[in-house]
């Protein structure tokens, strides 16, 4: 990562290197850096990894550069209080002026008053080319039509590998026309329990991205279009969750969910224990920075009939209702999420794919970014599918009974049929919970 | 209160008590703001439809609590939380007393089991946790190491839906510090005349410790009763470390059966309303305490 400060001449030497004429109006505050008055102050609540912020502080004195009234504070959260701080500020009137937005919350948030709507905001703007952004990471954020948040990030799940077992093994890697059934065989291959390896890391997720690369292939789909009700009790999904079931707890060759605990973060993968396992863009850095192998990544397995299915899911920030500067947390966002501010802060640093197109080519040649890296780009384009639940109030309690069931098969807990008829059935009531809401 | 106002209060004694009253008003003052104030405020706004805002707040009666009663994982988080709390009750107030009679002992280096025992309650409750979570690992935690090289195939511990509430309670025996210090002083504080009494009678260590230090010890027992089944439904921390409820819902209790409402679902009417239910177990259950008390508990000025 670079650790040279994002001067101004630098943001304007790299906007005008990668964006185009429209993107650089989008710049057009820049041009005319007002004088320096007294500073108001822009808060920002978010979660973001220790490796990565002084990438984020280096951001933020460029753009405090550029803009001198401007002071940007930062409170960081753990990624996992991050969902539960947020309410606890609103409840308490205490909110930042900007916040991290996870997807799945996106809808929540919006019906709890806890973001406002930035649509007009947005839309008005005609330096801000929203259009550029991916529209599968923008729809996380259209609630009744209307933008919200807006992303910055959004990946796909994909097929990683460990290139030094499949060359051990003398195996060939995997192949673009590998099928879940050829994955399944050579998992099977590279396990031997005796020397404490498996084909398969046991991952086994049913949330938002990896419930498309799970079931998806079998044509299997969790909720229906509206998410009004789940569409998990079908021959598909369960098809598709015997599959992993059998290769985790009969066959043998995934690590079951007691078996993972004994890694860090739960990962065998990561490890080097297991010779594949799914990977999102964002979870790259950490692979490139732990694993002490080669690896790649490969396109997600096909279905028996050839068709190729894969969720994708991402990350956003909204601006807050209490913030009595919205006008300075849009002058923030325009720029933190341009073309040129997502490449300085996701692109260049690889902390993942981001949610504009034309920043993935700088994504790809980030150090972080795998080999084949270009698969995880055929996949947003191709057959990625962001992954439900994010556009129901009940978002949150589905995602939890999901995340549940899906610890409960790894752990060999339940069965398949168990596990579809309570998530169907606990689903469908949290979904006619919020019917009328 | 009849017999104080019958007697003239003489101005020193007056003067003393506004003296009193002006120390206490502080804390009385931090009571009704920080405790009692919410406590009830808990339950007007259990009456609510409250999700983030308190602005438009809906009197929806008793619609919280009727949306709890007919939810099945709400029983299930009530009967988690009976069997922790009972268990770490019974076995955690038996371990610290064990402890106690074990500490209460004239050996050397007795001061030093004394600063071991009581370690773990002064170190961070997440770090206990999170070395409790590498000791109950399957594969590589040292509890089924050892139970291994006595020919026992351990179970899995927090990651079983058989075996997370047991976890748990074994867990929490190592967390016995404060009643033990409790129970140790309370021992301490048995007169020596009474063993000698008993022993002049015959009686053994078993009878001595049946007749006369669990009586003497008794109104302290129930003390350290009352303080463990109200600290037990409050076990967050390893909850949220190290079950998150699960498996399942094996290790769902009330307390993080409302946290999930209140921060993850932005329920926080049926949040306030667990919040009230649960402080009516807690009273319910210490009034039974009490009222049972009576028949165990040996005051040593009733005679």
């Amino acid at each position: 990562m670079s650790t040279k400060k994002l001067s101004r001449r630098d943001f304007l030497k790299l906007t005008a290197a990668t964006s185009t004429g429209a993107a650089l109006a989008g710049l057009g505050p820049l041009s005319s850096i007002a004088a320096a008055q007294d500073q108001v102050e822009l808060t920002f609540g978010r979660h973001w990894e220790a490796a990565f912020r002084p990438r984020q502080a280096e951001y933020d004195e460029g753009f405090m550069e550029r803009h001198p009234d401007i002071k940007v504070s930062i409170t960081y959260n753990t990624w996992a209080d991050h969902n539960n701080v947020v309410p606890a500020w609103a409840a308490a009137g205490t909110l930042p002026d900007v916040i991290y937005v996870h997807g799945s919350r996106a809808t929540p948030w919006a019906h709890e008053g806890i973001i406002i709507d930035i649509h007009d905001i947005v839309t008005s703007d005609e330096e801000f080319n929203v259009d550029g952004m991916w529209e599968e990471s923008v729809r996380l954020y259209r609630v009744d039509g209307r933008i919200h948040a807006l992303p910055y990030d959004h990946g796909p799940i994909i097929l990683g590998y460990n290139k030094d077992m499949f060359d051990a093994a003398g195996m060939d890697y995997p192949s673009e026309d590998w099928t879940m059934e050829d994955m399944a065989a050579a998992a099977i291959e590279l396990t031997d329990l005796d020397a404490g390896v498996w084909g398969w890391d046991g991952g086994l997720d049913l949330g938002n991205g990896g419930g498309g690369f799970f079931t998806g292939a079998w044509g299997g789909v969790h909720m229906n279009e509206d998410e009004t009700a789940m569409t998990m009790d079908t021959p598909e999904v369960r098809a598709a969750l015997n599959h992993w079931y059998k290769l985790i707890h009969e066959d043998g060759a995934g690590a079951s969910g007691t078996e993972r605990e004994a890694f860090p973060n739960s990962q065998p993968f990561r490890a080097g224990v297991a010779a594949m396992g799914h990977i999102a863009t964002w979870s790259t850095p950490s692979m490139r920075a732990l694993a002490n192998f080669e690896w790649d990544v490969a396109p997600t397995p096909m279905g028996a009939d050839g068709s190729r299915y894969t969720g994708a899911f991402g990350s956003g920030y909204g601006i807050t209702p209490t913030s009595d500067k919205p006008d300075v947390a849009w002058r923030y966002l325009r720029e933190y999420l341009s073309l040129e501010g997502m490449i300085f802060m996701w692109s260049l640093s690889g902390r993942g794919s981001p949610a504009r197109p034309e920043g993935l080519e700088a994504w790809l040649n980030s150090d972080p970014a795998p080999p084949s890296g270009r698969y995880f780009l055929e996949a947003m384009f191709d057959y990625a599918v962001t992954g439900p639940p994010f556009q129901s109030l009940a978002a949150a309690q589905v995602s939890t009974i999901l995340s549940r069931e899906a610890d409960l098969l790894r752990l060999g807990e339940t069965s398949v049929d168990e596990a579809i008829a309570t998530i169907t059935e606990e689903g469908n009531a949290a979904l006619d919970e919020v019917a009328d809401m | 209160m009849i017999r104080r106002f019958s007697k003239p209060i003489s101005p020193s004694a007056k003067r003393e008590e506004r003296i009193f009253y002006l120390f206490i008003l502080p804390w009385l003052i931090g009571l009704v703001v920080f405790s009692v104030g919410p406590v009830f405020g808990m339950l007007g706004l259990s009456f609510t439809d409250w999700r983030i805002s308190l602005d438009d707040l809906q009197f929806i009666g008793l619609d919280n609590y009727s949306k709890l009663f007919a939810d099945p994982i709400f029983w299930t988080s009530v009967g988690n939380t009976l069997y922790i709390v009972v268990g770490r009750v019974v076995f955690g107030v038996s371990f610290a007393l064990l402890l106690a009679v074990l500490l209460n002992q004239r050996v050397p280096g007795i001061a030093f089991f004394r600063a071991v025992y009581y370690l773990p309650t002064v170190t961070a409750g997440v770090a206990v946790a999170l070395v409790w979570i590498w000791i109950f690992n399957p594969r590589l935690g040292i509890l089924n190491y050892t139970l291994k090289q006595i020919g026992i195939q351990g179970p899995d511990w927090i990651f079983s839906k058989t075996w997370v509430k047991p976890s748990l309670i074994i867990m929490s025996m190592f967390s016995v510090g404060p009643i033990m210090i409790i129970l140790l002083a309370g021992l301490q504080g048995v007169p020596k005349e009474l063993y000698e009494s008993a022993e002049i009678d015959g009686a053994g260590r078993w009878a001595k410790f049946r007749n006369v230090t669990l009586p003497m010890l008794s109104p302290v027992l129930f003390f350290v009763i009352i303080i463990s089944v109200v600290s037990s439904f409050q076990n967050f921390t390893e909850i949220r470390v190290m079950t998150e409820g699960g498996p399942g819902e094996s290790s769902n209790v009330l307390i993080w059966y409302l946290w999930e409402n209140a921060f993850i679902f932005l329920q926080l009417g049926i949040a306030a309303a667990v919040a009230w239910i649960m402080f009516v177990i807690l009273m319910v259950l210490t009034g039974i305490q009490f009222r049972v008390g009576r028949r165990w508990v040996y005051y040593e000025v009733d005679s």
